[in-house]
């Protein structure tokens, strides 16, 4: 017999403690779509918040080059604030996600509330002698309890009139080398001494913190090294289509300048060169057409006007070649929300790729349907050769191409256009079978009053 | 007797313009546009010098190399690409020379007339 649980616990038997509830809601927030600040938001608030563990405010640093730079602050900046906060914390029905709404409200109002504008003033080298507080907890990758911070000489005196009080606790968010940030706790408001069980629970959180910023900024890292990696191979990409054509038209006009060329080569020549010349540009402008993806706006487009045009630009490529192109539209599905002129372009790809896939006699049906209430799919399936398994999981890698002369830009192209209009594409590809190209797009929602 | 070359390139007017200066250098010229064209060829002819690009349909260059090794023909190889980095390719040092494309043919010629007269 097994049993199964749910990773992500919503609900919690009666002997869990309010802090093994509250490491459950951090360590899950990890797993969100939420940002890095959003992130340490919920940590933020997990450490201050009334049913948390109940400092009064939560300062937070993160390291920027060489010192810690002020990020927020989060708590009430006098007595009567903090009656006010509390008092609206303690209603029934006030849970800790909506506290967290809250705080992130505080952080993204226009005017950040006023101790957020002081902490985001501060900043402190990290390796300077002599090392002082709040820079030496990071160096020291050491927890600190200041208890009677104006008689300190440790703590930087400027610090010390910021957080205006006496004792305050100091946790580094560090990785395995770096020092990330620093957390500062206090209990200004209410002046309750800090607890060695306190500073216990408050080190776990600063443990989960540093963990999640070394991950978010390891993301970051890989995301950075991949748009090297792909600059590098556009460079080299570019370097070999645009040397052939530039190969051709030197050594042709080299002929052309020789006085033993005849007439009749030299209007040969002028018409090779003239056509290289036609084939740079048509690179050019695949490569600026790439680079440029740039959706402003979506605009309601009709999906049967846009899969005529495209059907018109294909037709030549499919005439005398006994290719079977259907195309179906759902009836009452009309308009898509997306950027007219990349996703005609987009569609087109695709059809060109299908176009490519199918053999003599081959069968490509374009349809387009609506999913759900939110969704509209164009859809594309062929009967060709399908996707070779070695390249599956590469076909949105810019550079990667089935076909000999291929630039390999054209699914990329289609993935980011539909990105940039919010939607996504699924892929159904059997080797020898054939492929499924889902465009997923947002439908345009019925205006108020419209009749349906 | 004139010297036999073998030119393996994919670009059909880049192979006419090698084709074309290449005699007019005073050579024998053959071209093909892939590597088993190119295998073929050199079963049934025997080539003083072969040149040839890397990236092509099919067969890329370095195994064209590999195989003409593999035989133990004896044949001077000039590979002749539009890129510079295949250079640090292990397979390229089987090649007697790496001229990369150019808008004038002088680099090429001068390998040619340096590797076999």
């Amino acid at each position: 017999m097994i049993e199964r649980y749910n990773l992500f616990l919503h609900e919690f038997s009666q002997e869990a403690s309010k802090e093994l509830q509250l490491f459950s809601i951090i360590a899950q927030s990890f797993f969100q779509p939420f940002s890095l600040m959003d992130n340490l938001l919920v940590i933020m608030t997990a450490l201050t918040a009334g049913p948390g563990l109940g400092f009064n405010r939560a300062m937070l640093f993160l390291t920027e080059g060489d010192g810690l730079k002020g990020q927020f602050w989060l708590g009430p900046a006098s007595a009567e604030e903090a009656e006010s906060i509390w008092h609206v914390l303690s209603t029934p029905g006030i849970g800790y996600p909506e506290i967290i709404e809250h705080n992130r409200s505080l952080l993204t109002s226009a005017e950040a509330d006023a101790l957020t504008q002081r902490a985001k003033k501060l900043s402190y080298p990290l390796y300077k002698e002599p090392a002082l507080i709040p820079a030496l907890t990071g160096s020291a990758r050491q927890m600190i309890l200041v208890r009677d911070a104006r008689n300190e000489p440790t703590v930087d005196r400027h610090f010390v009139e910021t957080v205006g009080t006496d004792e305050f606790l100091c946790i580094p968010l560090v990785s395995q080398k770096e020092v990330l940030g620093e957390i500062i706790l206090d209990n200004a408001i209410t002046k309750a001494p800090i607890t060695g069980r306190e500073i216990e629970l408050a080190s776990i959180c600063g443990l989960m913190a540093g963990n999640y910023v070394y991950t978010a900024k390891l993301q970051k890292r890989i995301v950075d090294m991949k748009k090297v990696a792909a600059m590098g191979e556009m460079a080299m990409f570019v370097t070999h289509q645009l040397r052939n054509p530039l190969v051709t038209i030197g050594g042709f006009a080299d002929q052309l300048l020789d006085p033993h060329t005849g007439e009749r080569k030299k209007r040969r020549n002028i018409q090779i060169i003239r056509n290289e010349i036609r084939r740079l540009e048509k690179i050019l402008l695949r490569l600026s057409q790439f680079l440029r993806i740039d959706v402003r706006e979506k605009v309601a487009v009709d999906v049967r006007d846009m899969l005529n045009l495209v059907r018109e630009q294909v037709q030549p490529r499919i005439a005398g070649r006994r290719i079977i192109l259907d195309t179906e539209i759902e009836a009452g599905l009309r308009l898509i929300l997306c950027d007219p002129t990349h996703v005609g372009e987009a569609v087109r790809n695709v059809l060109d790729n299908a176009i490519e896939a199918v053999d003599e006699g081959g069968r490509i049906d374009v349809r387009a349907y609506r999913e759900g209430t939110e969704w509209a799919v164009i859809a594309v399936q062929d009967n060709g050769q399908g996707i070779p398994e070695a390249i599956k999981g590469k076909i949105f890698d810019t550079f990667v191409s089935t076909k000999e002369k291929g630039m390999g830009l054209g699914l990329v192209y289609v993935k980011r256009v539909v990105d940039a209009c919010g939607g996504r594409i699924e892929i159904q590809s059997a080797e020898g079978r054939g492929t499924t190209f889902k465009l997923y797009f947002q439908t345009e929602p019925r205006a108020k009053g419209a009749k349906p | 007797m004139k010297k036999k070359l073998l030119i393996v390139e994919d670009e059909k007017n880049l192979c006419l313009l090698y084709r074309e200066e290449l005699t007019k250098a005073g050579y024998k010229v053959t071209a093909v546009a892939d590597a088993d064209s190119a295998l073929e060829q050199i079963k049934k002819h025997a080539f003083d010098l072969i040149i040839t690009d890397i990236r092509m349909p099919g067969k890329n260059g370095i195994e064209l190399i590999t195989q003409i090794m593999a035989q133990r023909k004896d044949i001077p190889i000039i590979i002749n690409t539009a890129y510079q980095s295949y250079k640090h390719d292990f397979m390229t040092w089987a090649a007697d020379a790496y001229v990369v494309k150019s808008a004038s043919l002088d680099e090429l010629k001068a390998k040619i007339k340096e590797l076999i007269g």
